[in-house]
């Protein structure tokens, strides 16, 4: 590059093998627009060529050295400049001399391991790239290319439903079970919600994903959450006994694989919202985490015909249908406590606020026990992944 | 978010917000056209969901509701046919079941599932058996009464053409227990949606919210219609799986309003023979049903709906399905009857009322079931220990409909003789109310002219009518209206007519009992009563008198009938009644001479003499002095032939001595003038006028007492009338009338004509005149000068 519009300089071009068969994938820039980009999986070979172009052709490029790099790194948004690479790979192209016309220098980097899901969130970003450097006297000459990693994973060994019964005591017992704890991307959540007792006057509930980014350690760490969606499952108020069925599509929803503190500096997490509201806008909740996986698109094309629905209640993989009434539930001890909200809807209800120290729940001191379901879930998916 | 404050019902509010809702919705299904049109779907996909996102609202009363729903599934039918178009052409939107729940809110999201769902299912068969079932489970989503109603019955209307009604189906395509399956669970889900109803907002908005429910109670039912529209529903599914479900939600929601449409709802939508093979599950539920429940109406519906059937050609001809019919309807109503407390007693009897209408449709001949109900009901008032009902209150008036069932079938009050527990039941009536039916049996005898042709008939007749025929306290303190009475009295009289046998020999045994009966109705009463009685034993002795030839006691018995009527004649004249009792007496007289049986003339002369000696004793205004002395007169005309001179001449003798002593002048000259006929009879041993002196004598007796009137009308009037008697005599030729006396008579009338001013009255005699002289003309061989 020449600030003075003196010297030689050149274009450099990456351009990688096989483009034509490999597709590409979406990710968020750092600005939150959209691109698309290359996409690649752990372990496999990333080749291309380096099209280097002189801008004066006939005069000379110095340089001293030209080299490619793969580069996975970790960028935190509140210590920029200061980037973690946890894969760095450097083949050389050129040692230093002259360039004295357009070159091409094919690359190789082998069975890479990419061992980590490209992301970018609020405060953090996980990109792989490769970067070419024409080293030159005063500047170097760089061109960048992200590339973009799907991590796949196989289909967990475990996977239970998720069961429990929560309530406030004497007020509303709910019983609600999701058919698994792990979902794949594509995935849907099935399940549903039981009420032991209704003494209030519920006006709707949803399920909401919530999304969320922990970045950091100590007391440096940051948390961000994000309701990805809200999706009403419910209108109205029920009343004992009466089974409400959930069916969430996920692949509607830009998701991505639950990441565990990815290189220890950051997790993304995601959990299952149950949102009960009542008519004076009082809501309950309870949150459940449930693991996201990337499931290889291969798996998921051997489905059946798309003109015929899935899930389907009493379907394989669908709600079951309704049961009978149960009693309602005398023993309020096991029943693991709602959570009231109410920082919620502060500007749309005042009143809350008020309320607040009263009504809510010990949000610190998560009390009793859960009641999670372990027996096993027979999982009509399980062939699937094979 | 919406808003929770209760939706303001007045009128402009409604139509404001149903406007707006309905602009929103025109504006959306015009885009969501459009880009159907350009082959949009997804944005079509949107447009609708922001449309139908309308009837997410809770603001709108359950009639804009309605409106709204209207307008959307109407345009929510240009995305189904779109869509089934596209589907037939082959371009099927992959997922598109799966997209359409994308959408975040619920209402919206499910409205479009159902009618992708219809799509799918139109176009693919074998989708259907899990579709339908998908369909129902999810619909679950919408909690809230008046919105999920309204989802469910879309989803009711989307399938109706498609629900399997076949017994074998194919991979998936779902057979008529899918069907049944499906509908069931979308009926329980909305009655439990609409019974819910009940239970929200302020209790002081009750009647509102129960007409609301009124309102929507048609998409309820409608689950029911459809039911009942599947075709491959045999009887035995019907009894197995559609009725037990159905009544297991009825009974079990609890809610009266629910209960009694729907009950009423089965019972109008299913054909009659499922009712038939059904009837104990469906009157048990009826037990079980709410304290508010008009259990009465829906039983009552369904024995009138089966009544009918069973009388119908078809089935009256396999009577072995209805054996059973009335025994299992009798018990389960004394069930019912027994263990719901809060069943007025009125219901109880209408109940009773429709089983007996069905006994006597189904089993015209088993007059013993229509003699259970009675009994059924009896037992019913003795457990309420109602010993007496007050006329007109609502019970009475359903007990009198219960007696009148038979009545009115039967047509023979005969019949209803063998109702044992008919008359007891006649006794729960107060006066009032048993004269009122007994009006009504004695009516319909009259009217079907029923004979009641045995005494002991008659004696179980008369018990049962017998607030109109003997003498009771009444309890009312209000007088009785003495026309009503006579009315009363009168119907009674005529009914004494039907007592009436072919055999004479049971007709005076009916005439003995019926006089037994009618003796205790007391002064009142008799005099309606009685003479019927005497009329009907007069002419069985004229029957006796017809068959002489063939009963050798004919005289005796003509003689005991005499006797009988004699008695009940006097009893007439005891209570008050000389007039009646003297007619009655002449009467006899001519019955006894005109038949003519051994020793008449004796009973013949003892009754001419009661009348004389009622006459003499008990006439006491001159008025019906001379009235009786005319029927004196007259009767004596006819039956002095057959008396003897020493019978005769008293007759005479009283007769002028009598007609002297009426009160007024021109009573005496008419009196006078009757006598002269007493003595122109002919003698049977000389076959002569008696005494033709004594006629002249009396005309001229008369023509004196005449010219004694004051008042020349009158004078002239009698003249007239005096006249009319001598052309008379002279005519019969007694020689003692000659010519002159008739043409001096005539003269002398004109005189006074003369003088008389025009009046009305003048002109009726001068009237009267020339119709006498007119007949006098005809016979030219006279020699009176007119």
């Amino acid at each position: 590059m020449s600030f003075f519009g003196f010297g030689q300089s050149a274009d450099v071009e990456i351009v990688l093998d096989g483009l034509e068969n490999r597709p590409l994938a979406e990710i968020k820039a750092e600005d939150g627009k959209k691109e698309r980009h290359p996409l690649y999986y752990d372990g496999e070979s990333v080749t291309g060529k380096v099209n280097i172009r002189l801008k004066k052709p006939g005069s000379k490029l110095e340089h001293q050295g030209i080299k490619i790099e793969f580069i996975g790194q970790i960028e935190l948004y509140y210590d920029r400049g200061n980037h973690h690479d946890f894969t760095s790979l450097v083949k050389e192209l050129a040692r230093p001399g002259e360039l004295l016309q357009n070159t091409t220098f094919n690359f190789e980097f082998l069975n890479v391991e990419k061992p980590f899901e490209s992301f970018t969130g609020v405060n953090v970003r996980l990109r792989y790239l490769l970067r070419v450097t024409i080293v030159k006297r005063l500047s170097d000459i760089i061109k960048e290319k992200d590339i973009v990693v799907h991590t796949l994973s196989s289909y967990p060994e475990l996977n239970n439903s998720i069961k429990m019964e929560v309530g406030i005591e004497d007020c509303l017992h709910i019983e609600f079970e999701y058919n698994k704890s792990k979902y794949h991307l594509k995935d849907v959540i099935v399940g549903k919600i039981y009420f032991l007792l209704v003494r209030i006057k519920l006006k709707h509930m949803e399920i909401a994903i919530i999304k969320r980014e922990t970045t950091g350690s100590g007391p440096n760490t940051f948390v961000e959450n994000d309701t990805i969606v809200k999706y009403e499952i419910m209108d109205g108020a029920p009343v004992r006994g009466e089974s409400i069925p959930i069916r969430v599509f996920l692949s509607c929803y830009e998701l991505t694989p639950t990441m565990k503190d990815i290189n220890k500096k950051f997790s993304v997490k995601y959990f299952l919202n149950l949102v009960l509201m009542d008519e004076e806008d009082r809501r309950y909740f309870k949150q459940q985490e449930i693991t996201l996986w990337r499931k290889g698109d291969k798996a998921l094309k051997g489905h059946s015909s798309p003109h015929v629905p899935n899930h389907l209640v009493s379907g394989e993989g669908g709600p079951r249908g309704t049961e009978p009434p149960r009693p309602a539930p005398d023993n309020q001890s096991a029943f693991e406590d709602f959570q009231r909200d109410n920082d919620d809807e502060v500007e749309d209800n005042q009143k809350n606020i008020n309320e607040a120290p009263s009504q809510n729940m010990n949000k610190e001191d998560p009390p009793l026990k859960e009641t999670v379901n372990e027996s096993q879930q027979n999982e009509d998916t399980l062939n699937d992944g094979a | 978010m919406i808003t929770m404050t209760p939706p303001p019902q007045s009128p402009e509010r409604q139509e404001k917000l149903l406007a707006d809702a309905l602009a929103i919705v025109k504006e959306q299904a015009f885009e969501m056209k459009l880009n159907l049109d350009k082959g949009k779907l997804m944005d079509a996909l949107k447009q609708a969901s922001i449309m139908l996102s309308e009837l997410r609202t809770s603001l709108l009363s359950p009639k804009s509701y309605y409106e709204l729903y209207m307008a959307i599934s109407d345009q929510l039918r240009h995305l189904e046919l779109y869509l089934l178009d596209e589907f037939q052409k082959g371009r099927k939107v992959p997922d598109l079941y799966e997209i359409v729940q994308y959408f975040g809110n619920i209402v919206p999201r499910l409205y479009l599932l159902i009618t992708v769902g219809l799509i799918y299912m139109k176009t693919n068969k074998s989708l259907r058996q899990s579709l339908m079932r998908d369909l129902v489970e999810m619909c679950r989503g919408v909690q809230h009464p008046l919105r999920g109603l309204f989802l469910r019955n879309y989803l009711l209307q989307c399938v109706r053409n498609i629900l399997p009604d076949n017994v074998e189906g194919g991979d998936g395509e779902g057979t008529v227990k899918d069907s049944i399956d499906f509908v069931l669970m979308n009926f329980a889900e909305m009655n439990k949606l609409w019974v819910r109803m009940q239970h929200q907002g302020h209790s002081r908005e009750r009647e509102r919210r129960e007409r609301e429910r009124e309102e929507l109670r048609l998409l309820v039912g409608t689950n029911l219609v459809r039911l009942s529209q599947l075709e491959s529903i045999t009887l035995e599914k019907y009894c197995k799986l559609v009725l037990p479900g159905i009544l297991e939600q009825v009974v079990s929601c609890r809610d009266a309003i629910a209960q009694e449409y729907l009950m009423e709802c089965i019972i109008q939508v299913f054909p009659d023979e499922f009712h038939l093979a059904t009837l104990s599950p469906f009157l048990k539920s009826c037990a079980q049903l709410q304290p508010g429940v008009n259990v009465k109406n829906v039983v009552i519906a369904l024995i009138d709906r089966l009544a009918s059937y069973a009388s119908s050609p078809e089935v009256a001809s396999s009577p072995s399905q209805l054996e059973a019919l009335f025994t299992i309807f009798s018990e389960q109503i004394s069930l019912i009857i027994q263990t719901r407390a809060d069943l007025p007693t009125e219901d109880m009897l209408s109940l009773q009322v429709s089983l007996a209408n069905l006994a006597l449709k189904c089993y015209p001949e088993r007059v013993d079931y229509v003699n259970t109900v009675l009994e059924n009901t009896l037992n019913v008032f003795e457990r309420l220990q109602i010993s007496q009902v007050e006329y007109n209150s609502s019970v009475s008036r359903e007990l009198t409909r219960l007696l009148n069932i038979p009545l009115q079938t039967y047509n023979n009050i005969l019949t209803i003789l063998k109702l044992s527990h008919f008359t007891p039941l006649l006794g729960i009536f107060d006066l009032e109310g048993r004269k009122n039916m007994a009006a009504l049996i004695v009516n319909n005898a009259l009217t079907n002219g029923t004979c009641i042709s045995t005494s002991n008939e008659v004696d179980l007749i008369l018990t049962m009518i017998s607030s109109l025929v003997t003498e009771e306290e009444s309890s009312s303190l209000v007088e009785e209206d003495p026309e009503d009475f006579a009315d009363e009295q009168g119907l009674l009289a005529r009914f004494i007519h039907q007592l009436r046998s072919d055999i004479p020999d049971d007709h005076y045994q009916i005439l003995l009992k019926a006089k037994s009966h009618f003796m205790k109705g007391g002064q009142k009463r008799i005099r309606y009563s009685l003479p019927p009685l005497i009329f009907s034993a007069y002419r069985l002795a004229y029957r006796y008198a017809d068959m002489k030839e063939q009963d050798n006691d004919w005289g005796k018995k003509c003689l005991k009938l005499m006797e009988y009527s004699h008695g009940l004649a006097g009893s007439l004249a005891k209570a008050e009644y000389p007039d009646l009792s003297l007619r009655l007496y002449l009467q006899g007289t001519l019955t006894a001479v005109q038949i003519g049986f051994p020793s008449y003339e004796e009973i013949a002369y003892e009754f001419l003499s009661q009348g004389f000696s009622l006459y003499e004793e008990e006439m006491r205004d001159s008025k019906s002095q001379l009235s009786a002395l005319t029927l004196l007169a007259g009767v004596f005309d006819r039956a002095s032939i057959h008396f003897s001179e020493e019978n005769s001449r008293p007759v005479r003798n009283q007769s002028s001595l009598a007609a002297g002593k009426l009160l007024k002048k021109p009573d005496q000259c008419r009196g006078i003038t009757l006598c002269a006929h007493l003595y122109a009879t002919i003698n049977p041993s000389t076959n002569q006028v008696e005494d033709a002196q004594k006629v002249v004598e009396c005309l001229k007796k008369g023509v004196r007492l005449a010219t004694q009137c004051m008042d020349p009308a009158v004078q002239t009037q009698l003249f007239v009338e005096l006249l009319d008697h001598y052309v008379y005599f002279y005519e019969k030729g007694i020689e003692t009338i000659s010519d002159n006396m008739i043409s001096q008579l005539i003269a002398k009338i004109r005189e006074e004509l003369a003088n008389l001013d025009s009046s009305e009255e003048t002109e009726q005699i001068t009237k009267h005149l020339e119709n006498t002289l007119g007949h006098l003309k005809g016979r030219s061989n006279s020699g009176i000068v007119i």
